[in-house]
């Protein structure tokens, strides 16, 4: 007990560190103008033309909303910062309060409106259908029984496609992901908004559109209910950048301005000054993106020793309770390591950064990583620990009892001397197994070395060149790690000390 | 020094000691003889607390131990056995040094963390003690650079650190080849020739006829016979001893 009652400051203070932050709902435009900067939420990954890395500088955002968002600031007077999310979660990290607006090409839709505040619509989208290029059969949306059609998850498209019988609708995450797999015959058709069908389907060679555009609705801002001061103010904002022209000249830039919006992107049109097409992307010099992939590698380093560091003593005290402590305590941690083992790190990943707000705690992405690798990790660590003291002679105990010690005594200075490094090996393996799922926070929107490279690779279309980067920068700091866990075997084995 | 009375034990069922009551006087060396499972090693182990016992009582220099039938002793039984402890030492038949710690580190280790000895003056006193086991040159060797028989010398001597007013040892010699057995007997020796209160359990008859005073015969579980060496293995009073001694000392 005295053991765990040392331990207990150490816990304080890891939760202080870890801190978690709860949504602040007061209002935002003053908390905005106070801090500096409008966070918009947003998602990078296959986010051309509205948010994608800049070819020239894979470390800077460029798009159209990025304009949007440096002229919203610019009206708030403060600078923009993009909150990184995936698409379908945006809204959820705008109610939790990850960022002050969600602005990436979101549909006001009913459903929605009953969610959050909307701006006025800064854009009219349509959507469009797209088909192999030697399709014949499906000439339009009306011809879609039976094909199986991709779409973007949560979109107006994927309404209109569920709404039409004998659809077989594939809902994807990402907006590129749908026309690879149309490209290479996994797909029928996409139907996606039009600014994407153009950027990423239309300048593919094997892939064409499907008659005219369907369907327009509007693009808007969303905006947590309650912030009408920020709405009021955005829209104001918006009005005088459609009144000044402002608004025409980016969308100009982009190449999304049209009147009708439907003859706009038949156009052959040649580049206008400051527009960066897939073709510029997909032919940028690969040290470009050099900064950006080491800035993720830091990432996920940072993200893989502080969940260790989280993993190896929360490990420890699950193992003296489990072994050492009296019911119902011994118990709980029993309960703790089987129940961590049993069920994926996904869902307990969802659970912690999507589930947890619900009943009133908001952990910031980093929190969630750290708290979801490290507290499923430290079951693992628990158990090689607890392997490691089976493994120590019973005489070890006896001995240290004999000579007048308590039972914590012996544990601290002579069991668990022992059992570590009898589990060190293990551990050091464990460590890279969790460096490697390090990845799985990708989805509670931290932007490590796998999510820098999913939003690179789909900017680009280089899947293949940035994933032999991506596996060889993994590789490379895995391998000194395994070096160093085959060096700790060997010498164990020599020696027992 | 040591009182036992009435002592019962259950092991895994069985019903191993059924009423044991043994008395050792300060200074007294009693030595424990019998065959393999007979229950004298138990008997040790019950004296020092690794070992519950379910009825009965054990006092050991003013300290009762009383029978303690549930799973998990409290906190305040398991300070009782230790305050036993104190009073014993151990000296086991797997000599259980800890493999982690030096010849010298594995002696100051429970004076300086359970009393809270100086250290100047705690490896002061292991070195005159690995002196008197003529071993002073391992002081910063580990356990598995020993010998059998030093690694036991070192045990006695980790015990001896604590200044214990008894000594236990369980079979101390049962794990060693046989050319070291003789080297691990001659300490003892010298240690019950100075007076220390001493129970060994033995398979060593030899050396169990020149040290004690009082030879007790154990079998399952119960001391058939207690006497002087003498009487012991020239004379014995029971049958049953007669017949292990018989085949024992045929080796």
């Amino acid at each position: 007990m005295k053991n765990i009652q040392r331990l207990f400051p150490l816990l304080l203070l890891l939760a202080v560190l870890l801190g978690w932050s709860v949504p602040v709902m007061a209002d935002t435009l003053a908390e905005i103008q106070q801090r500096g900067y409008l966070l918009w939420g947003s998602d990078a990954e296959g986010g051309a033309p509205y948010i994608f890395p800049d070819p020239k500088d894979p470390s800077r955002f460029i798009g159209f909303e990025v304009d949007l968002a440096d002229e919203l600031a610019r009206g708030l007077g403060v600078t923009a910062r993009q909150a990184q999310n995936a698409w379908d979660s945006l809204i959820p990290a705008l109610l939790r309060g990850d960022s002050d607006i969600a602005m990436n090409g979101i549909e006001i839709t009913p459903q929605r409106q009953q969610e959050v505040l909307f701006s006025k619509p800064y854009y009219l989208y349509t959507e469009q259908l797209v088909v192999g290029q030697n399709e014949t059969a499906i000439k339009g949306v009306d011809d879609l029984a039976g094909k199986k059609v991709g779409t973007l998850s949560g979109t107006v498209a994927q309404d209109i496609l569920t709404k039409m019988t004998g659809v077989e609708v594939k809902i994807y995450s990402s907006q590129v992901a749908p026309y690879e797999d149309l490209a290479i015959g996994r797909l029928d058709a996409v139907l996606l908004d039009l600014p994407i069908a153009a950027y990423y389907g239309k300048p593919n060679p094997k892939l064409k559109y499907a008659g005219p555009p369907v369907g327009a609705g509007f693009y808007g801002i969303a905006i947590r209910q309650g912030d009408e001061p920020l709405q009021q103010k955005i829209d104001a904002i918006l009005a005088r950048l459609a009144a000044s022209g402002r608004l025409r000249e980016i969308y100009e830039k982009w190449d999304m301005w049209n009147e009708q919006q439907v003859k706009l992107f038949e156009e052959a049109g040649g580049e206008k000054p400051g527009f960066v097409d897939l073709e510029a992307s997909k032919r940028a010099p690969l040290h470009t993106f050099i900064p950006n992939l080491l800035k993720g590698a830091g990432v996920t380093i940072l993200i893989s020793v502080i969940s260790m560091a989280l993993a190896v003593s929360l490990g420890l005290i699950l193992t003296v309770i489990r072994l050492y402590g009296r019911p119902p305590l011994s118990s709980l941690a029993t309960a703790y390591i089987e129940l961590y083992r049993g069920t994926p790190l996904l869902i307990q990943l969802y659970i912690l950064y999507y589930g947890l707000p619900n009943i009133g705690i908001s952990l910031n992405p980093l929190t969630a990583a750290f708290l979801g690798l490290g507290m499923n990790y430290a079951a693992y660590e628990a158990e090689l620990y607890r392997a490691g003291i089976n493994a120590v002679a019973k005489g070890q105990m006896e001995a240290a009892l004999s000579l007048g010690m308590t039972r914590s005594m012996a544990v601290r200075r002579i069991i668990l001397p022992q059992a570590f490094k009898i589990a060190l090996p293990g551990v050091t393996n464990d460590f890279i197994a969790l460096f490697k799922d390090s990845s799985l926070v990708s989805v509670i929107a931290m932007v490590e070395l796998t999510k820098t490279y999913s939003i690179l690779a789909a900017s680009t279309l280089r899947f293949f060149e940035f994933g032999l980067i991506v596996a060889l920068l993994y590789f490379a700091m895995s391998y000194p790690l395994s070096l160093l866990a085959r060096r700790l075997e060997k010498r164990l084995k020599r020696s027992n000390r | 020094m040591i009182k036992i009375r009435d002592l019962h034990k259950y092991y895994e069922g069985y019903h191993l000691f059924k009423g044991v009551n043994l008395d050792v006087a300060k200074g007294e060396v009693v030595v424990c003889i019998g065959p393999s499972g007979s229950g004298k090693s138990t008997f040790l182990r019950c004296i020092n607390g690794l070992e519950l016992f379910q009825q009965g009582e054990i006092v050991v220099d003013g300290i009762e131990l009383y029978s303690i039938n549930r799973q998990r002793p409290v906190a305040k039984e398991l300070e009782t056995m230790r305050q036993v402890r104190l009073k014993v030492g151990m000296v086991f038949q797997q000599f259980n040094l800890f493999p982690h710690m030096t010849v010298l580190e594995n002696i100051i280790e429970a004076p300086i963390q359970v009393n809270n000895a100086a250290r100047d003056a705690t490896i002061e006193q292991a070195r005159s003690l690995l002196r008197r086991i003529n071993i002073e040159q391992k002081a910063t060797s580990y356990p598995d650079e020993l010998s059998g028989g030093e690694q036991q010398r070192v045990a006695i001597a980790r015990a001896l650190a604590m200044k214990p007013a008894a000594m236990l040892f369980d079979e101390p010699t049962s794990s060693l080849d046989p050319e070291m057995v003789g080297e691990v007997l001659a300490v003892i020796k010298g240690l019950v020739n100075e007076g220390m209160t001493t129970l060994i359990a033995t398979h060593e008859m030899d050396f169990a006829r020149e040290v004690a005073d009082r030879v007790v015969v154990f079998e399952s579980g119960d001391i058939i016979e207690t006497g002087t060496p003498e009487q012991i293995f020239t004379n014995p009073a029971a049958e049953r001893t007669r017949v292990f001694l018989s085949r024992v000392l045929q080796r």
